[in-house]
C-alpha cells in the first residue's frame, strides 16, 4: 500500500517482496560509505528479495543485481515511500 | 545532459612502450578469466609486501610492442576508496603508492555488461584516477539472455575511452582488447552533477592547498569524501583546520560529500544507462539465477540442499581421496622395502627409509584429499555457492563473533586446517578472518582421526556392553568432533569480547553473483595452485620435522651390549603370536629399547612428571613429540615404543592389545577409559601442527599471533585435560 513518507521508516521493516524508495542512508562509518557505493543511494528502488533462514541477512535487488546485507546494516538505510507489493 | 562530454582526442602519434598493465574490476566480472586468456601460463603469485594479498602478474606481448608486457591481475574492488586489504592494495597501485610496484602505463577495468551501472561506479573513480584506461565490457552474453543489449559504441562515446565488447571465456574481443590497449588514452575529466556547495568547498579548499587541487577527482575532492589514504592523510593533516573549516561548511549547508558525490556518479550513471542500454521486452522477467535461488535460498528447503552438499563435499574429499591416499602409501612403502634390500644396515638406509621417505610419506599422504578439497572449494567459488553459503550461515557464525565467509574454512579446517586458513583470505574485515584462522584447528583435522580411532578401539571398545558397541564407538567419535566445534564457538567468542573486540563495526554486504558453470580451466588452475603452495609451505615443515624427528629417535644407539641382551631375552620368552617370526620379534623389541633411550624418548621420559596429573606415562610422551611432525605420527610412534614396529592393518590391531596389556605399577591400566578421555580431549584441544603454525605465521604476517596460538590451545588443552583427569579419578579411581 502506498502510504506517505513515513519518517525513520528503514530498510529492515520492509517485507519479502516489497519495493520502495531510498531516502538517504544514515551513520558515519564505512559501512554507510559501502552501502552507498553499492548503489544504495537516494533515489534508487530497492525490492527486498527474502531474509536468510534466521531472518538475517536479507536479500535485496538493487540497480539490477542481488544484494545481501545484515538486518543492522538495513537499519541505516531509511527509506522515502512503501512500494505495493 | 548536463555532463558535456568533451570529443575524443586523436590518437598521439608516439607513445612511450607498454610496460606494465593493470586489470582492475568489481569481483565476478570476469577479470581472472581475462587475465589468463592475456598470459596464459606465464603467471606468477607471490604477495605484496606486508600484507596476504596475492600478487597475481604475468606476460603478455600486445601487437607492435618488442617487448612483453607485465598484466597485473589487481584483487577485485568495487571502489578506489577501500574497506578492505584488498581493495586498499588495488587503489595503492593505481594510485602509484604501492610498494614495490611501478604505476602502470594503462589500465584495463573489466565491466559486466548485465550489471551495469555498479560496474560503472568504479569506472568513474578510475575516470578521476588519471591513469590511460580500455574498458572491457565483458559478459555481453549473460547481458544479452536477460534481454539486455549495450551499445559499446555509444558507452565508448560517453565515456570518452575505448569500450571493446568480448567474452572472455571464449577469448572474444581478446585481439580487440590487446590492440585498444597499444593506444590507451589518458581519460578526459567528466563532470559528475555534484551540488554546487561541494564544488564550491572543494575550490576553497583547493585554493589552501595549492594549484590544481580544487577540481574534480583533486586533492581537495579526495579530502572531502575522506579519502586519506597514502599521502593524502599527511595532507590532511598539515591542512586540518582547512579540511575542518570546508566540512563544516558543506555540513551548514545540509550537505554530505560522501553522499552527494556518490550520488552525483550514481545520477551520472543513470543518463549514461537509458542512452547505451536496450532492453528487449521479450526477456524473462526473472532471470535464471533468481530463478535457481527460490529453491536454493529457500529458507527450508534451502537449507536441506546446503546440508546435502556440504555433507557431499566432505564425504568425496575422505572417499574420493581414499583410494588414492592408499595407492600412494603403498607405493611409498615399496620403495621403503626396496631400499631396505639393497642397502647395508646403518645410519644412512634408516636416514632414507625411516627419516626422508616416511617424511614424504607423511607429505603426500594428505595430498589427494588436499587436492581434492581445493577442487570444491574453487567449483563452489566458481559457480557463485560461496556466497549463498554464507548468507545462509552469517546469522549463526555471527553470534559467536565469526562471518558467514568463515562457514567454508571452517568446514575445510574438518579436512585440514591449512587449506581452511589459506580461504580466509575471502574475509574482507581483518578481525573476523583472524579469528576464523584462529579457531580453525579446533575443528578435528582427518591427521586426527587415526588417533580418535586407536583410542577408541583400544581404550573404549572392550569396556563398552557388547550390544551398544557400534554405537558407543561412533557416539564418542562424534563427541571428538562436538567438543572441537563446541571449542571453536566458545573461543571465537572469547576472543570477540577480549582481544578481537571491534573497533570497527563488522560487515556483511555482499554481492549474490549470477550463477554460471564452472569453467573447468580456472577450477584445474586454482587446485593446482594452491595444491603446490600448500606443498611448498606446508609440506616443508611437514617433512622437516619428520627428519629431524628420526633423528631424535635414532641417536644416540642403544649400546650392541644391551642389543644382544634384549635377543636372548625375546628369545628365552614364549610367543604370544605365530604369524611374528623370532627375528621380527627381536627387531622389534630392540627398537622400542633404542626409542626409550633416544633423544625423543629422554624427552619423553623427561616430559612424563608433566604427563602423569593427565593420565598419560613416558610413552605417551614420546608419541606427543612424533605428533609434533604431524598428529597421526603418533600413532607410528607409539607403535614403535610398544614394540610392535611399524604400525599397518595388523599392527594397530597388536598396538590395541598391547595398550590393553599395560599397566602401572599400582596395577592400574595406562590406557584406561579415563585416561584414554584425557588424551582424546588433548588431540582435540592441543595445537601440535608446526606446519598449521607456520601458515598462521604467514597468514597473519608474523610470529605474534601463531605463537600466541600454539600457547592458548596447549594450554587449554593442558588444563582441561588436567580437569578431566584429575576430577575423573577421584571419582572412578583412575
Amino acid at each position: 500500500m502506498v502510504t506517505a513518507t513515513t519518517p525513520g521508516f528503514t530498510l529492515d521493516h520492509l517485507a519479502i517482496g516489497q519495493s520502495a524508495t531510498v531516502r538517504t542512508v544514515h551513520g558515519t562509518d564505512h559501512i554507510r560509505r559501502r552501502l552507498l557505493e553499492m548503489g544504495l543511494c537516494p533515489g534508487v528502488v530497492v525490492e527486498v528479495l527474502r531474509r536468510a533462514p534466521l531472518g538475517d541477512p536479507i536479500e535485496l535487488r538493487v540497480r539490477g543485481y542481488l544484494l545481501s546485507v545484515r538486518g543492522d546494516h538495513a537499519r541505516q538505510v531509511e527509506l522515502q515511500i512503501v512500494g505495493t507489493t | 545532459m548536463t555532463t558535456a562530454v568533451l570529443p575524443i582526442p586523436p590518437r598521439l602519434a608516439v607513445r612511450a612502450e607498454l610496460r606494465s598493465v593493470a586489470l582492475a574490476g568489481n569481483p565476478n566480472s570476469g577479470k581472472t578469466t581475462l587475465f589468463n586468456a592475456l598470459t596464459g601460463l606465464h603467471q606468477k603469485v607471490a604477495n605484496y609486501p606486508g600484507v596476504t594479498v596475492e600478487r597475481k602478474s604475468g606476460r603478455c606481448l600486445l601487437p607492435g610492442e618488442t617487448v612483453a608486457t607485465e598484466i597485473i591481475d589487481l584483487p577485485g574492488t568495487y571502489s578506489l576508496i577501500a574497506s578492505s586489504p584488498d581493495e586498499r592494495v588495488t587503489a595503492n597501485v593505481l594510485f602509484g603508492r604501492q610498494d614495490q610496484v611501478r604505476l602502470p602505463d594503462a589500465v584495463v577495468v573489466v565491466i559486466d555488461a548485465s550489471n551495469l551501472p555498479r560496474s560503472l561506479y568504479l569506472v568513474t573513480q578510475l575516470i578521476d584516477c588519471g591513469r590511460p584506461l580500455v574498458v572491457a565490457l565483458n559478459m555481453s552474453d549473460i547481458a544479452a539472455r536477460r534481454g539486455l543489449v549495450v551499445d559499446h559504441a555509444a558507452l565508448e562515446r560517453l565515456l570518452g575511452v575505448a569500450v571493446i565488447p568480448m567474452v572472455s571465456h571464449h577469448r572474444r574481443g581478446l585481439a580487440d582488447l590487446m590492440q585498444a590497449l597499444t593506444c590507451a588514452r589518458i581519460p578526459t575529466r567528466i563532470a559528475w552533477p555534484l551540488p554546487q556547495a561541494l564544488l564550491t568547498q572543494m575550490q576553497v579548499l583547493g585554493a589552501v592547498l595549492g594549484t590544481d587541487a580544487g577540481g574534480i577527482g583533486g586533492t581537495a575532492h579526495h579530502l572531502l569524501i575522506g579519502d586519506l589514504e597514502g599521502e593524502l592523510g599527511n595532507v590532511a593533516m598539515t591542512h586540518a583546520a582547512a579540511l575542518a573549516e570546508a566540512s563544516r561548511a558543506l555540513a551548514a549547508q545540509g550537505v554530505d560529500a560522501v553522499e552527494a558525490d556518490i550520488t552525483a556518479r550514481y545520477r551520472w550513471i543513470d543518463t549514461v544507462v537509458e542512452q547505451v542500454v536496450v532492453r528487449q521486452p521479450s526477456a524473462e522477467r526473472r532471470s535464471l539465477t533468481e530463478q535457481v535461488d527460490r529453491v536454493l535460498m529457500h529458507p527450508v528447503l534451502g537449507l536441506v540442499i546446503f546440508a546435502v552438499v556440504m555433507a557431499l563435499v566432505f564425504i568425496s574429499v575422505f572417499w574420493i581421496a581414499q583410494p588414492l591416499m592408499d595407492g600412494l602409501q603403498d607405493g611409498i612403502a615399496r620403495l621403503g622395502t626396496f631400499i631396505t634390500a639393497h642397502l647395508a644396515d646403518g645410519p644412512l638406509k634408516s636416514l632414507l627409509t625411516d627419516g626422508i621417505i616416511k617424511g614424504v610419506g607423511s607429505v603426500v599422504v594428505f595430498i589427494p584429499q588436499i587436492a581434492i578439497l581445493f577442487l570444491f572449494l574453487a567449483i563452489l567459488e566458481d559457480s557463485g555457492y560461496l556466497a549463498r553459503a554464507a548468507f545462509l550461515m552469517d546469522r549463526i557464525l555471527a553470534k559467536v563473533g565469526l562471518h558467514g565467509k568463515s562457514f567454508i574454512p571452517l568446514l575445510s579446517s574438518f579436512a585440514c586446517a591449512i587449506p581452511g586458513i589459506m580461504a580466509t583470505r575471502t574475509i574482507e574485515n581483518r578481525k573476523d578472518r583472524l579469528a576464523t584462522i584462529l579457531v580453525a584447528p579446533f575443528m578435528s583435522c582427518s591427521a586426527r582421526l587415526p588417533v580418535y580411532i586407536l583410542l577408541i578401539e583400544s581404550c573404549f571398545y572392550p569396556v563398552l556392553p557388547a550390544r551398544y558397541q557400534a554405537v558407543g564407538k561412533g557416539l564418542i567419535m562424534l563427541a571428538c568432533y562436538v567438543l572441537g566445534i563446541v571449542a571453536a564457538g566458545s573461543i571465537a567468542w572469547l576472543f570477540r569480547h577480549s582481544l578481537l573486540r571491534r573497533e570497527v563495526r563488522s560487515s556483511f554486504i555482499l554481492e549474490m553473483p549470477s550463477y554460471k558453470l564452472p569453467q573447468f580451466s580456472e577450477v584445474a588452475r586454482q587446485m593446482w595452485v594452491n595444491s603446490s603452495k600448500f606443498l611448498t609451505k606446508a609440506g616443508t615443515v611437514i617433512f622437516a620435522f619428520a627428519v629431524l624427528l628420526w633423528a631424535a629417535m635414532y641417536w644416540p644407539r642403544l649400546p650392541p651390549a644391551q642389543e644382544r641382551q634384549i635377543s636372548a631375552q625375546v628369545a628365552a620368552a614364549p610367543s604370544e603370536d605365530q604369524h611374528i617370526t623370532l627375528h621380527e620379534r627381536i627387531a622389534d623389541a630392540q627398537q622400542s629399547a633404542q626409542i626409550s633411550q633416544s633423544y625423543a624418548g629422554k624427552f619423553g621420559h623427561a616430559i612424563a612428571p608433566a604427563l602423569a596429573p593427565i593420565g598419560a606415562d613416558w610413552k605417551t610422551g614420546i608419541g606427543l613429540v612424533g605428533a609434533f611432525a604431524a598428529r597421526e605420527v603418533f600413532v607410528s610412534t607409539l607403535g614403535i615404543v610398544y614394540g610392535v614396529g611399524d604400525t599397518d592393518e595388523q599392527g594397530t590391531g597388536r598396538l590395541s592389545a598391547q595398550l590393553q596389556r599395560d599397566h602401572r605399577a599400582n596395577g592400574l591400566k595406562v590406557w584406561s577409559p579415563l585416561a584414554a578421555t584425557s588424551i582424546l580431549v588433548w588431540f582435540v584441544l592441543a595445537m601440535q601442527c608446526m606446519s598449521t603454525v607456520a601458515v598462521v605465521r604467514r597468514e597473519t604476517g608474523g610470529w605474534g599471533w601463531a605463537i600466541a596460538m600454539l600457547v592458548f590451545m596447549n594450554v587449554l588443552a593442558y588444563v582441561s585435560c588436567l580437569g578431566i583427569y584429575q576430577i575423573g579419578s577421584r571419582i572412578w579411581g583412575g
